[in-house]
Formats: C-alpha cells, structure tokens, sequence
C-alpha cells in the first residue's frame, strides 16, 4: 500500500505541482494515473521513488516513510519504466536486465541467469541477450525496460507513460502484455498517462486528473465512464464513453438467437419454417461441426425449391464473429454494427456458432447489464 | 636514404624524445581533464570561468611560454611539457564536458531511479558513455601535440624538431624532409592506435552508423566553443 497524506509540491516561484493530495494506492492492482500534461501525475509518481521530494505531507510505503530510507536504497525496491526506456546503450540487453540485481551484489552469472529469466517473461528472444539496445525496435526496448525494472522483483512498480513512445498496433500488444503480467505477478503498479483510452484499458483503478495538481475522481473505468464525478471527467473521457463502457460487461449476458442457426444439411422447407417462427429475415448456416458458413436471406428460402438443402444456396459472407465467452458487450455490439445483416455471430471456444444477435437483443443486454451496475455503484458508495 | 640510415642511432634517439615530450602532456591532459570536467558538469557555474581559461590556453603562443617558463624550469624538458599541457587541456577539458552532457538524460534518470549513487552514475554510466567524444577531443589533442613538440627546438628541445634547425643550418633538406615525415607519420600512427582504442572501447558503437559517429565528432570540436562565443 502506498499512501499519500497531504501531500504537496511546490516550485520556486509559486507553481503548484501537486495540491494537498491524499491518496491511497492498493496493493497488488494497477493504479493509472491520468490527464493533461502539467497535471501533477508525473510529479506524483516520482514522489513515490524520492526523485521529487515533496514541499508538505508524507508519503507511506507500507506504512514506512519514504523520506526515513536512504534514496538508493528505497529506489532498488523500486521498479521503474520511462517513456524513453533509459536503457544503458553501453550495456548489453542481458546486462541491462541485470542492472539491479548487480547493485545489490549478485553474482554476475546469477544476475544473467534472472535477466534470462524474464527476458522469458517479457515475451524476448533469449538470442537478444548479448545484443545492444540500439539493436532492438522500440516495442523490444520497451519490454527490456519492463524487465529491467522488474529484475530485483520489487513489489512496486512505477511506469511514467511507459507506450507513449511507440506506434499504435504496438502500443496494444505492449499493453496487453502488461495486463498478463499484472495478472501473474500482482505487482503494485502506478502507471502515469495522458492517454484515457489506455487508463481504461490496462487500469484496475483509473485517477483522472484536474489540469492543477488535484484529482477530479478516483473509480473503476467501468464505474468512471458509468458514472463521471463531473463535467471535466465527462469531456476528458470523451465522446463515446457509453460504447466504451460496455467493454466492462461480458457478451455471456446476451441471450442469442439460436432458432436460426441451421447446419448446411438442413433442407430449405425447415429453415423457412423456423425463420417465420422466430420471426427473422436470414438464418445462419453452419457446416456439420457447427462452424459459420453464411447467411441465407428468408427470400431466398421463399424462392429456392423447399427439398433442397441449405447448403445448395448462395450465401451471403457470415461477417464478424465474436467469443460468447470472452468477449464483452462492446465486441457483440462492433460485430453486429459491422454486419450487413444487421446480426453478428457468437461463437465458442472451438469458432462454433453458438448464436445470432440483434440490436433488440443487445439492447436488452446493454439495458440490464447497465442497471447490475448501477445497482452495484449506488451499494459501493 | 642513406643519410637516414647512417644516422639511425641519432634519429631513433630524437624520435623517443619525440614521443616523450608529445605524449606527457596529452596523458597529463586526460588525468587532469576528467575530474575537471566532471566537476564542470556537476557544479555548473564553474563552467564559463573554466570555458575562458581553456580558450586562454588554446590561444597562447606556446613559444612565448617558453620564454617565461625558461627561467623557472630552465632548460628542461618541463619547459616543453608545461605549455603542451596546458594546450592538450584546452582541447580535453571542453571535449569531456561535451562528452558527460551527451549522455541522454533519460538514461540518467533511469539510472538515478534503479539507484545509482553519483559517483557510481558518473564512473559506470557517464564516463563510458561519454568516450567517443573524450576520443575525438584525444585525437586532436594527440595529433597536435606531435606537431607542436618541434617548437621547442627553438630552446633545443624539440625531439625530430632537431633536425629542422640542423638542416637548415648545415643547408640540408633532406633530414628537415626525413623529420617531417617522421613527425607526420607518427601523428598518423598515434591517431589510428587511438581509433582502435576507442572501438575497443566501446563495442556498442560498433554497429551504428558513420553519420551518428560524426555528429559526435563534430560536436567535440564545435560545441562548447560555439556556446563559449555566444
């Protein structure tokens, strides 16, 4: 647990960093602190490890005063990842890893050993551990700093806008893999950002920032784009937050069309049928295993001769599919809306069709789920 | 030729000298440049006083310091040594301090984070980190320096330079021609045993590109100069 009390930085000549913060950072999450440059995040987070001292207030490290260990000392307990990696560019990636593990008195081939070890982690080619950084691409040298601060296990671990640095798509990859991670090692992590979407994603409990030095809420993602303290956290999280908070609620909660899934040996005859009785447009054909062929619009039923197969029939593509069981509602909603149909398919584990959506059916899902939450909020607070 | 051969014993002897009075001061140079230059680096506003004294010392005519320094230390070899020194320093100073700056400050920061001490960020982080740049300033601190010791001859200590004056009193070309050659041959010698100094020393930059080792070459010579003039 890292706790804040009263805490306050202030600059020569007046500039307020951080005002009278209380805070309190749970063990074993993923706390993201988030807003505007100038807001106070990044002089939060170097507060924790002594690169900043506050001007008032203290700051706990499970319950010890930070400012009562010696620096070096206090930062060796430490993880710690910038933006622009840090990396020794005179040291190899093994060597870099073992940075800490050395400053502590490790034998250099035990040092190496544990560098190895989480070049593992990390998802690196033990092969790049005798390379140079500048030999590695940016999202790979980000991983080494992720491991290099890692190398010592400290239960902490601070990150100051560890993906701003690379592109897009790896941006994604590197902040799914922190979410595995987290899920392995149940650091106690601070990540500072200015990047919402990525508060969002990666954060178990999201602080969304003024642009002065004071938080404006602390919650949940779920519970922020539910339900925003303010005007300001409403803005800062921009425009479509309704869509994105069904990223929080599992597809599993939507009740599927099953009716019209037919498998490809059905005759015509039968899937008419049972598209007036669910009252649909299209029924979706799947091949004997249950895997998605396509979609036969009820027309074409109406016109092909009714002892003929489902599987004689032109189909129209099956479009997006999502998981039933691990995606969430805002995937179920994306798959639908890209569908020409207007329906998506949701199959299991095994990419067999377990069911059809609809927008009355997802409108049903997003209603209830929504009213769980909310439900859950008010008991919470 | 055959001049040079029959006076092989007279030139292996001047050519020692030679190296002895180019090399001293320039070692003298980087034992004194490094600390100075780390504390120039450290406490900042020690830089400008020793940014001018540096140029002082560049601009200096060493043969005027001769004079001076000859009725201190007489005829010596300190009376060369001095002045080259402090010349070699001129060129040492701004290039360690250039150097310790070129380290990107994220790297220090990140260091600083995972605990380094500051002597143990300037010795294992800093100092490596700046060698290419120390090394350019090196080289041409070496490669003057070479050239320089002839000047010395004018109070008759001046290692190859011996034979510029002998020639040109006996009206001989060919030894000034054979000294010369020798002079520029050694300054070619040292500055390449320096190259691969460097290489060794730093086997990360192995691979990165020429342009990027330019720019760290240039910045040794311009940099701090151009800031000092500004």
């Amino acid at each position: 647990m890292i706790t804040f009390e009263s805490v306050t930085k202030r600059y020569a000549g007046g500039t307020i960093a951080v005002d009278d913060l209380n805070l309190e950072i749970p063990d074993g999450k993923t706390m993201v602190l988030v807003g505007p440059s100038g807001c106070g995040k990044t002089t939060t987070l170097r507060m924790i490890n002594r690169l900043i001292e506050p001007t008032e207030g203290r700051i706990l490290l499970d319950g010890q005063d930070v400012s009562q260990t010696r620096a070096s000392q206090l930062r060796r307990g430490i993880g710690y990842v910038i933006q622009q990696t840090g990396l020794f560019p005179h040291r190899t990636i093994e060597d870099n890893i073992a940075t800490v593990p050395l400053l502590n008195g490790w034998h250099k081939a035990k040092a190496r050993a544990r560098a190895r070890e989480l070049m593992d982690l990390v998802g690196l080619d033990q092969d790049m551990g005798r390379r140079y950084p500048y030999q590695l691409s940016g999202g790979q040298q980000q991983r080494v700093g992720v491991a290099r601060a890692l190398a010592a296990d400290p239960p902490v671990l601070l990150m100051d806008e560890p993906f701003s640095a690379v592109d897009p798509i790896v941006r994604a990859t590197l902040q799914d893999e922190l979410t595995r991670l987290q899920g392995e090692l149940h650091k106690t992590v601070v990540l500072v950002t200015h990047d919402v979407e990525e508060a969002i994603k990666v954060g178990d409990v999201v602080a969304v920032w003024y642009p002065h030095g004071k938080i404006a809420q602390i919650d949940t993602p779920e519970r922020l784009l539910g339900a925003p303290a303010d005007d300001y956290v409403e803005n800062f999280l921009g425009f479509d937050r309704g869509i994105r908070r069904l990223a929080f609620f599992a597809a599993a909660g939507l009740d599927l069309e099953t009716e019209t899934v037919l498998s490809a040996d059905v005759t015509v005859e039968l899937a008419r049928q049972a598209a007036k009785r669910a009252g649909a447009s299209w029924v979706l054909v799947t091949s004997a295993e249950g895997q998605p062929r396509g979609w036969a619009a009820l027309t074409e039923l109406e016109s092909a001769s009714g002892g003929g197969t489902l599987g004689q029939l032109t189909l129209a593509p099956y479009g997006h599919t999502f998981r039933v069981g691990e995606d969430s509602l805002r995937a179920a909603l994306d798959a639908t809306v890209l569908s020409r149909t207007g329906l998506a398919v949701g199959v299991d584990g095994e990419g067999r069709a377990v069911g059809v959506t609809s927008y009355e059916r997802l409108r049903a899902a997003i209603h209830g789920a929504e009213e769980a939450a909310d439900h859950e909020g008010a008991r919470a607070s | 030729m055959s001049w040079a051969w029959a006076n092989r014993d007279l030139i292996g002897h001047y050519l020692v000298q030679h190296l002895y009075l180019a090399l001293v001061p320039v070692l003298f140079g980087i034992v004194v440049s490094i600390p100075v230059g780390i504390m120039c680096v450290r406490y900042r506003w020690t830089w400008p006083p020793i940014l001018s004294l540096t140029s002082i010392f560049y601009a200096l005519p060493s043969l005027a310091l001769y004079l001076v320094l000859i009725d201190y230390t007489g005829l010596t070899d300190w009376t060369v040594i001095i002045p080259l020194t402090l010349f070699s320093l001129s060129v040492l100073i701004p290039s360690v301090v250039d150097g310790l700056r070129s380290v990107p400050q994220p790297v220090r920061q990140a260091a600083t984070a995972m605990g380094f001490g500051a002597l143990r960020l300037t010795v294992r982080v800093e100092l490596p980190l700046a060698i290419p740049v120390i090394f350019a300033g090196l080289r041409v601190a070496t490669v003057a320096s070479i050239s320089l010791v002839s000047v010395g001859q004018l109070i008759g200590i001046g290692g190859l330079g011996y034979f510029f004056t002998d020639g040109e009193q006996r009206d001989f070309t060919t030894e000034i021609y054979v000294a010369l050659i020798l002079i520029v041959i050694l300054a070619f010698l040292a500055d390449g045993l320096l190259v691969l100094a460097r290489r060794w020393l730093t086997p990360w930059e192995r691979g990165r590109s020429a342009r990027d080792r330019r720019r760290v070459f240039s910045a040794a010579f311009h940099g701090s100069r151009a800031e000092g003039s500004t």
